[in-house]
């Protein structure tokens, strides 16, 4: 059992999480086609597919909004960050530490890290907490403040934490060698 | 209990304020990482040196026109030679870049871009990203002369015919470093910092 201020925040930010990561993509699919071949999972039969990906991000994002998808839509959403993991785990296993990871926009062409497959396990257990029962309670307007603020913050936060250990992170670590 | 929303409340916009300040200082921080990190083609330490007149060689491009690559021009222009395939991606994302550098240097360089294989996929591609307005030579002999290993890969040659620069080059500024280096008249990254080491 979750609260349920709790409980709309953690929606609120995992709705806005999907939604902007399959506009990242849908925005260019053609794009994002050529990183999924490059992950080299599925044939390539199967790779013409990819366009599922964002398809099915942003139908859990939405879904993730109405109380009676909530749970299917995080059950949804969790093994989505699963196989991620799964499939940065399975490249960084076989040495592709160059393959550009497919998020954050067409443009950015970032490398997978383990870093990541570390944080899309964490996601999906936040996630996980969607299937939980909420708390009835009534609301007041002190919730409301709760959960506007809650998730804009932890938006901004992520998008912070995203880029430090993306941008700042690999480039730093070289210069701490050299003092 | 208004105190406490009160404070509630404060504590909100101030946490919302902090969160906002920490996206921008990292934003901040990665501007800097890429400011101050050295951006060059890289060079690989085979095909011809740098600093010596480069293979001369007769091709022709798509539409048929003769090109003698490494020749002293009598125009005193430089030549930016950019090989390039239909199959390489980053040489898709890269050719903005080059035709938007082309427009930039265009006083004193020409762009010719190279490649080899099959001439129908060749068209194809110059068709597809609107390379309509740049000499396109489809040669074998040029890749070997320069010993071109990956894409894509620039030579940069002066008006007399003198490898300038050459290298792998993904982006912008690599693209960039190869003028900069005819410019300052090193042939490399590697040599621009032992000098001012």
């Amino acid at each position: 059992m979750i609260d349920p201020a709790v409980g709309a925040m953690l929606t609120g930010a995992f709705a806005l999480l999907f939604v902007s990561a399959a506009l990242d993509k849908l925005r260019s699919l053609q794009g994002f086609a050529e990183v999924f071949r490059a992950y080299r999972l599925l044939p390539d039969g199967v790779a013409r597919l990819s366009w599922l990906v964002p398809a099915l991000e942003l139908t859990v994002g939405v879904g993730l909004l109405a109380r009676r998808s909530r749970a299917g839509a995080g059950a949804a959403g969790a093994a989505l960050l699963v196989a991620y993991a799964a499939a940065i785990a399975i490249n960084l296993q076989r040495g592709h530490r160059d393959l550009a990871c497919g998020c954050g926009g067409p443009h950015a062409r970032r490398p997978i890290a383990a870093w990541m497959a570390w944080r899309n396990l964490l996601l999906a257990g936040l996630l996980a907490t969607m299937l939980l029962p909420w708390i009835a309670r009534p609301m007041a307007a002190a919730d409301a403040v709760t959960i506007g603020a809650g998730t804009a913050v932890a938006a901004l936060l992520y998008m912070s934490l995203d880029r430090l250990l993306a941008q700042v992170t690999p480039r730093t670590a070289p210069l701490r060698g050299s003092r | 209990m208004t105190a406490l929303a009160v404070s509630n409340v404060v504590l909100w916009i101030l946490v919302l304020l902090l969160s906002v300040v920490v996206l921008a200082l990292v934003r901040q921080l990665g501007v800097l990482h890429e400011r101050i990190a050295p951006a060059g083609a890289l060079m690989l330490n085979r095909g011809p040196p740098v600093g010596e007149p480069a293979p001369v060689l007769e091709v022709a491009d798509l539409e048929g026109h003769a090109h003698r690559v490494g020749a002293a021009r009598a125009d005193g222009r430089s030549t930016l030679l950019l090989f390039v395939s239909p199959t390489c991606p980053v040489c898709k994302s890269l050719l903005p870049a080059v035709k938007s550098s082309g427009k930039d240097e265009r006083a004193w360089m020409d762009v010719i871009l190279a490649s080899d294989g099959d001439t129908l996929e060749q068209r194809q591609f110059v068709r597809s990203q609107g390379l309509d307005g740049i000499p396109y030579v489809v040669s074998a002999a040029l890749g070997l002369a320069y010993q071109v290993g990956r894409l894509p890969f620039a030579a940069l040659l002066d008006e007399h015919g003198i490898l300038r620069a050459r290298g792998l080059v993904n982006s912008r500024e690599h693209l960039e470093s190869l003028f900069e280096a005819k410019r300052l008249g090193v042939a490399s990254l590697q040599e621009y910092f032992s000098g001012a080491l």
